[in-house]
């Protein structure tokens, strides 16, 4: 029986190994898809590359005080400091995670002694990055404000309670004392969560903020920092900027499945012979092409109303805001994803080889375009490489909706860029059809 | 059936000097060929012969690497969508969607031939009569028995009447009721007027079927004509037969050839396995048991 066995087992192994498809599938993606995964958290190569963490900078003071606070932030270790203008807009709209205004008047306060007055505008729904700029932005400030500033600070806010702290013996000393300590504690936050030290800091980061879920905003209150949270409109829950994450990511990687394996469907309609009994009615082989791929389109879209319909109901995503602009970057997605099932599959051969191949193609692109976890936790050369993929822009656009609240006119890049993959893909996919489908061939 | 009066006369199919190559290998090497308008030609040949890509440049589905083309006056290559709506091919393979009705499917490809309204129920309905699928019409195809598909594979060639139609092994894998049903059908198009080319490998099927035969091989027609005229090219290998009635005495028979100085030899004859077999289970399609 052993040895019977062993017979129908070996058959199999032959079998196995003569399918390049089912071969690929196990060995090659799972390795493929891990040194993605890796190289997301920022451990590929063994290297810590997560990245810094963009800041935009507003000066608004231009003072030599002001100009020493935006070199001390490009210092750190954790941050990328962009000097821009009109910053709140931009954090609005998910163009970087938080941006901190340095207001006229800044160099001056400080001089006079009368503290800091800094605005940080902050996206809640990039957690993880808000706890990187925490641990990298409060050293900056204490150090920026000095010892004898802060002590002047707590001064006044203890004499505007009715405390006379100079009446406190050695108060001075047991301040200075603090300063230290806090200094050393800032370094250590700077350290833990503000570095950029790959996955498990990441984590690290990501618990502090659960046991000190704001540590920003109440910490800050004590140097002049005011924080304001200026993304995702009215409630600006972090939580439901992951639910439509999550309902856009799925259903741009399940909209490419179903589209990619209704798009194979001429391959089975050619496997089975109806193919060449419509090549043979007076119909042009382009209208038979086009008729595939408004089957492919209309389920797609079909798939998606299904999907948001059901975000809504049970995540609360806000996905009937603005219908029209949903409509127009749904329909961009669907014939973009439209076009790429037909390209795949006048590619292929038979109908094996598409599922292979597309399977292949759609999780490395739904990892590498943000379809299961957002682009803005990975390294900048990651998410560069990720918008080399239709989910990258789709992401955004939907995120652009769902979650930033911009009208059409905030996602019209995105919208544009889909479109033209669509029209690429679209010619390649007509293309590849006359060659290998059409008749007279 | 329709026709343009420039095109009603003489030759429905006109090949001259055909060749069409596959890198190296030629699938159809030089290939001459008439068919009349009406006439039932019958392509034989092993597999690899050249029949299908034959029927595949005529029916405008491949094209020719050299050679003169004409298929109802018309040229394939040039004026594909205009010939395929005087021509009708019946595929091989059972062409039809097995998750719609037998109407569907024909209301499906009727609307792609251009059919519209009335007409096309018209055409619909007479295709379900004519392949005796009428009161299963509402049916799915995956419920259909192989002769049932094969028959609705048939009709849905003839939906826009055309004037010649392709048949490539119409029969394969059907039991003999709808097989000869599928006999009759062919006959009652050539008794109407339409061009019939059959390819078969079955050659009693052709022998019933097809006033004129051209054998293929390697791509180059070996032999054409009459069935006589084919079974004239291995005369030598002929023999006669003497019937005699029923209730004759065969032996006697011989005795008296013998007299005569003629050899023969006494063999008993016996239908065929097809006529048992139709004997003892009548010829009404089983379409129920499929």
């Amino acid at each position: 029986m052993i040895a019977l066995a062993w017979t129908f087992a070996r058959k199999d192994l032959t079998l196995y190994l003569r399918d390049r498809t089912a071969l690929a599938l196990s060995i090659l993606l799972p390795l493929f898809l891990a040194g993605i995964f890796g190289a997301a958290m920022g451990s590929f190569g063994g290297k810590n590359t997560i990245g810094k963490v963009r800041i935009l900078v507003e000066d608004l003071d231009g003072t030599p005080r002001s100009k020493e606070l935006v070199q001390l932030l490009t210092a750190t270790e954790g941050l990328r400091v962009q000097v821009e203008t009109d910053v709140r807009k931009r954090v609005a709209n998910g163009k970087a995670p938080a941006a901190l205004v340095v207001p006229s008047g800044y160099g001056a306060d400080l001089d006079a002694g009368r503290g800091m007055r800094l605005k940080l505008y902050r996206d809640p729904a990039q957690e993880i990055e808000q706890q990187i700029i925490a641990g990298n932005l409060l050293p900056v400030l204490f150090r920026a404000g000095g010892s004898k500033l802060s002590r002047d600070v707590v001064k006044r806010g203890m004499s505007e309670l009715g405390l006379s702290v100079d009446a406190i013996p050695g108060f001075d000393a047991a301040f200075d004392s603090t300063w230290e300590l806090m200094q050393g504690l800032a370094e250590t936050a700077q350290s833990n969560g503000g570095s950029v030290e790959a996955t498990g800091s990441t984590t690290a980061a990501k618990e502090d903020a659960s046991a000190d879920p704001d540590f920003l905003t109440r910490l800050p209150n004590f140097l002049g920092l005011e924080v304001e949270d200026v993304a995702g409109g009215e409630d600006q829950d972090n939580r439901r900027a992951g639910k439509s994450h999550a309902v856009s990511g799925i259903g741009v990687m399940m909209l490419l499945f179903g589209l990619v394996a209704a798009g194979g469907s001429i391959l089975e309609e050619r496997a089975q012979g109806t193919l060449t009994r419509l090549l043979l009615t007076p119909a042009s082989s382009a209208s038979v092409l086009l008729g595939k791929f408004l089957f492919t389109f209309l389920s797609g879209m079909l798939q998606l109303v299904i999907l948001f319909a059901f975000g809504t109901l049970v995540f609360d995503v806000p996905v009937w805001r603005d219908p029209l602009a949903v409509l127009v970057v749904s329909a961009s997605v669907c014939a973009a994803a439209t076009s790429l099932g037909l390209f795949l599959a006048v590619s292929c051969n038979s109908r094996k080889q598409l599922e292979g191949l597309s399977t292949l193609i759609i999780l490395v692109m739904s990892a590498l375009g943000g379809s299961w976890f957002p682009l803005a936790i990975t390294p900048e050369w990651y998410r560069t490489l990720g918008h080399f993929t239709l989910n990258a822009w789709a992401m955004d656009a939907y995120q652009g909706l769902f979650w930033y609240q911009k009208g059409l006119g905030g996602v019209w890049l995105e919208v544009l860029v889909l479109l033209a993959i669509a029209g690429t893909m679209a010619a390649l996919a007509a293309r590849g059809w006359h060659r290998r489908f059409a008749t007279n061939a | 059936m329709s026709a343009p009066a420039d095109s009603t006369a003489g030759l429905a199919i006109e090949v001259r000097g055909l060749v069409r190559s596959f890198g190296d290998r030629r699938a159809v090497d030089g290939l001459d060929l008439e068919v009349r308008r009406g006439e039932s030609l019958g392509l034989l040949g092993p597999n690899g012969a050249g029949k299908t890509t034959t029927i595949r440049i005529l029916s405008t589905l491949a094209r020719p690497t050299a050679g003169h083309v004409r298929v109802l006056g018309l040229d394939p290559e040039r004026e594909p969508a205009e010939l395929r709506r005087r021509i009708g091919v019946v595929p091989q393979e059972l062409a039809l969607y097995d998750d719609l009705t037998a109407r569907e499917n024909l209301a499906f490809f009727a609307r792609a031939h251009g059919l519209d309204g009335a007409r096309r129920t018209e055409r619909v309905d007479w295709a379900l009569e004519l392949a005796r699928l009428a009161d299963r019409a509402s049916d799915r195809v995956n419920s259909f028995s192989g002769g049932m598909k094969r028959r609705l594979n048939l009709v849905v060639a003839l939906l826009h009447e055309p004037e010649l139609v392709f048949l490539d092994e119409p029969t394969v894998g059907i039991d003999p009721q709808s097989r000869n049903h599928v006999f009759e059908m062919v006959e009652r198009l050539v008794a109407g007027g339409t061009t019939i080319v059959y390819t078969t490998h079955q050659l009693g099927e052709v022998e019933r079927l097809c006033a004129r035969i051209v054998v293929l091989d390697r791509g180059r027609k070996l032999a054409e004509g009459a069935l006589r005229d084919l079974q004239r090219l291995a005369s030598d290998r002929r023999t006669h037969a003497l019937r005699l009635d029923a209730g004759s005495d065969a032996e006697v028979a011989r005795a008296l050839l013998a007299e005569r100085g003629i050899a023969a030899r006494v063999e008993e004859e016996f239908p065929s396995l097809e006529e048992v077999f139709l004997g003892l289970t009548g010829r009404a399609l089983r379409d129920d048991e499929g």
